[in-house]
C-alpha cells in the first residue's frame, strides 16, 4: 500500500542516504590515501604531499622495507604473539566462563562480581608495571606482550551468555554417563560452541595484533618490536635506515615518508584482507555481549 | 543455597563457613579446577597490582622496593595538587571524555537509526562495512592517517587549503583545534562499533508497533520519531551513564598514539593517563605516578559507583552479572 510521499518524507530519506554514504566514504578515505601514497615516488611525496592519485609510481618504499630485517622481525613477533596469545587467552577465558555459567558452581556469583570489578576500574599503572617488569621479571621478553591480556572480562561475559543458552539436560545426561565436568567441557560443550569460541578468538587476535601499549611499556630491544611498535619507531626515529635495515648502511636516498606508509600497509593488510570474512563474528559478539536483559 | 559468602560473624561461624567452602569445592572440584587458570590470572594481573597504590605514600626507590621505601604520607599528593598540572589534566580528561561520549554516542545513535532506514540492502551492507572498518585498526595507524591529512608540509588537507588559495592551518601547533580533531578521530574509530549495539536494540523492536503507527497515518519519519527513538532511549541512557562512570579514565592508546610527546598540544590533550605514564616511564618518578593513579582510581571509583547506582535506579532490568 503506497501512500503518496510528502516532501518531508523525501527529504528525510535523502538525508538518511546522504549522511550514511558520506560517512562511509569518509571512513574509507584514509585507507585509500595511505594505500595509494605508499606507491608514490618518495621525492614527489615530499614535494607535493599526499595526493589522490599516483603521480609517479614507485615500489621503492616496499623494496627498502623488505631489504631490511626489521620488517620480518616485527612481523614474526606480531604473528607469534597473536597466535599464541589468542589461543591461550581463549582457553583460559572459555574454561573460566564455563564455570561462571554453570548452575552447579555455587561460588559463581562471587566470581562474577570479582571479574566484573576490574572491567570497570583500572588496576593502576604503577602496580601493573612493577608486577610485570620487576616482580615477574618479564621485561624485554615476549611473555610481557602476551600475559596481560589473557583474560578479558567483557569476553568472559560474552561466553557466559553463550554457555547459559545451552540446555542443562546436556550436563545432566553426561553426568549420568559418568563424565566429570572437565570431560563435559572439552568433549561436549566446546565442540558445539564453535561460533562463540571463534568470536572470542578473533577478538583476542585483534587485541594482540593491534597492541603497542605493552610494547611501549616493557620492550626496549628492536628484535622484540611488534609491528605497531615498528610504526611508532618510524614516526619518531631519525635513523630509519639503521632501524629498518637492522644494521648501519649508507643508502643513497631513504624513502622515509613512504616507508611509514608501506609499514602501515603490511600491518593492516591482513586485517583488511580478512575483514569480509570475520566481520560478522565481531557483530555477533558485540550484540551478544551488549544487549542484556 | 546460591553462592552466598558467609560473613563469618562469630568464631564458630568462620569455622563452619570454611567447612562449607571445602565441601563445595570438593563436590564440584572438576569445575573449579577448570576455573583455576582464570582465577590465577585475575588474582595476579587484576588484583595484585592494586598494592602499587601504596607507592603513592612512599618515596619509592627501586633499590629499597615496595616495603622498605620511606613512608612520606601525603607529600606526593601535596606536590601534585600544589601545581597547576592536576587541574589541567583533570579538565582535559573530563572534557575529552565528555565530548567523545556526548557527540560520539549521539552520532552513533543517529547512524544506527539512519542505517536501519535504508531500504537498499547492498548499499546498506557496504556502508556498514566501511563504517565498522576503522574499529579494526590501531590508534598508531590512525595517528599516521591523521598525520597524512594534517601535517603542514605534505598533509592532504593542508594541500587542499593551498589549492583553494587559503592559508593552511598549522594543526600540530594549535592546541585549540585538538579537542575537535580527537573527537572526530574517536567517532571515526568507534561510531561503527557503537552503532552495532543500537542496531541490535532496534532489531528487537516489534514490527507491530510500526504497523499500528502506519495505520494511524504516520509517515516513516514520524514512525522513527515516535517508535524507534523512544525505544532507544533506555539503552542510550545506560550507555551514557556507564560512559560517565568511566569519565576519569582517559583513552591512553588514542591520545598517546596521536599526540605522543608533542608538548605544544598538552594544554588541551594531556589526560591523567598520559600524564601518569610520563611520570612513570620518562621521568622515572614512580611515587608521583602512583599518586596520580590513586587520585584517578578514587575519583573513578566514586563516579562509577554513583552512576552505576543511577543506572540501576532508572533501568532496573539491566543485569550485569
Amino acid at each position: 500500500m503506497r501512500r503518496p510521499r510528502g516532501v518531508g518524507e523525501v527529504v528525510f530519506f535523502a538525508l538518511v542516504y546522504i549522511v550514511v554514504i558520506l560517512f562511509a566514504l569518509v571512513c574509507l578515505f584514509p585507507f585509500y590515501l595511505i594505500l595509494i601514497n605508499s606507491f608514490v615516488d618518495n621525492k614527489i611525496l615530499n614535494q607535493d604531499g599526499y595526493q589522490l592519485y599516483i603521480k609517479k609510481l614507485s615500489f621503492d618504499s616496499y623494496k627498502f622495507l623488505f631489504q631490511g630485517t626489521q620488517a620480518y622481525t616485527s612481523y614474526r613477533v606480531t604473528l607469534i604473539v597473536t597466535a599464541l596469545g589468542s589461543v591461550l587467552a581463549t582457553v583460559i577465558t572459555s574454561t573460566y566462563a564455563f564455570v561462571l555459567s554453570h548452575r552447579k558452581a555455587k561460588y559463581r556469583h562471587i566470581m562474577s562480581f570479582f571479574t566484573y570489578v576490574p572491567m570497570v576500574m583500572g588496576t593502576g599503572l604503577v602496580g601493573f608495571y612493577l608486577l610485570v617488569a620487576q616482580w615477574l621479571h618479564l621485561k624485554d621478553t615476549i611473555w610481557a606482550l602476551i600475559f596481560p591480556y589473557l583474560l578479558n572480562p567483557f569476553l568472559v561475559f560474552v561466553l557466559v551468555n553463550f554457555f547459559r543458552a545451552l540446555p542443562y539436560e546436556l550436563y545432566e545426561s553426561a553426568a549420568i554417563d559418568g563424565a566429570n565436568d572437565i570431560y563435559v567441557f572439552f568433549r561436549i560443550v566446546l565442540p558445539i560452541s564453535i561460533p562463540g569460541i571463534a568470536t572470542v578468538i578473533l577478538f583476542y587476535a585483534l587485541t594482540y595484533w593491534n597492541d603497542w601499549w605493552l610494547a611501549i611499556l616493557f620492550i626496549n630491544h628492536d628484535y622484540l618490536h611488534p609491528l605497531q611498535m615498528m610504526i611508532r619507531s618510524l614516526m619518531s626515529q631519525i635513523n630509519a635506515t639503521q632501524y629498518v635495515m637492522g644494521r648501519s648502511m649508507y643508502i643513497q636516498s631513504v624513502p622515509s615518508e613512504g616507508l611509514k606508509l608501506a609499514t602501515v600497509c603490511i600491518t593492516i593488510g591482513p586485517i583488511v584482507f580478512l575483514y569480509p570474512l570475520i566481520q560478522r563474528y565481531f557483530v555477533k559478539g558485540l550484540t551478544l555481549g551488549a544487549v542484556k536483559g | 543455597m546460591e553462592g552466598k559468602i558467609n560473613q563469618g560473624a562469630g568464631k564458630n561461624e568462620f569455622g563452619e563457613a570454611l567447612i562449607r567452602f571445602f565441601k563445595e569445592v570438593k563436590s564440584n572440584k572438576y569445575l573449579y579446577i577448570l576455573a583455576i587458570p582464570g582465577i590465577l590470572f585475575l588474582v595476579v594481573f587484576a588484583y595484585v597490582p592494586l598494592v602499587g597504590h601504596a607507592l603513592a605514600f612512599e618515596d619509592f626507590k627501586l633499590s629499597t622496593g615496595l616495603f622498605h621505601s620511606k613512608f612520606v604520607g601525603f607529600e606526593n599528593f601535596k606536590f601534585f595538587f600544589g601545581g597547576r598540572d592536576w587541574l589541567v589534566v583533570t579538565k582535559n580528561t573530563l572534557v575529552l571524555n565528555g565530548l567523545f561520549l556526548g557527540i560520539g554516542l549521539s552520532f552513533a545513535l543517529l547512524l544506527a537509526v539512519f542505517i536501519n532506514e535504508m531500504k537498499n540492502v547492498p548499499l546498506k551492507k557496504v556502508s556498514q562495512s566501511f563504517i565498522f572498518l576503522p574499529y579494526f585498526i590501531s590508534w598508531q595507524v590512525i595517528a599516521i592517517m591523521i598525520y597524512a591529512l594534517l601535517n603542514s608540509s605534505t598533509g592532504f588537507i593542508s594541500q587542499m587549503f593551498i589549492t583553494l588559495g587559503l592559508k593552511p592551518i598549522s594543526w600540530y601547533s594549535r592546541p585549540d583545534m585538538w579537542p575537535g580533531i580527537l573527537t572526530f578521530a574517536n567517532i571515526f574509530k568507534y561510531a561503527g562499533y557503537n552503532s552495532i549495539i543500537f542496531l541490535a536494540t532496534i532489531a528487537g523492536i516489534s514490527e507491530e508497533l510500526y504497523e499500528s503507527a502506519r495505520i494511524d497515518g504516520a509517515s516513516r519519519f514520524q514512525q522513527v520519531r515516535h517508535v524507534t527513538l523512544p525505544l532507544l532511549r533506555p539503552i542510550f541512557i545506560i550507555m551514557l551513564l556507564m560512559g560517565i562512570g568511566r569519565i576519569f579514565y582517559g583513552d591512553f592508546g588514542m591520545i598517546y598514539g596521536i599526540v605522543a610527546d608533542n608538548g605544544v598540544l598538552f594544554p588541551t590533550t594531556d589526560v591523567i593517563d598520559t600524564y601518569s605514564y610520563r611520570a612513570l616511564r620518562q621521568v622515572g618518578n614512580l611515587s608521583m605516578s602512583s599518586a596520580v593513579v590513586l587520585y584517578q582510581s578514587v575519583m573513578g571509583l566514586i563516579t562509577i559507583i554513583v552512576f552505576n547506582w543511577i543506572v540501576r535506579r532508572i533501568e532496573p532490568d539491566v543485569r550485569l552479572f
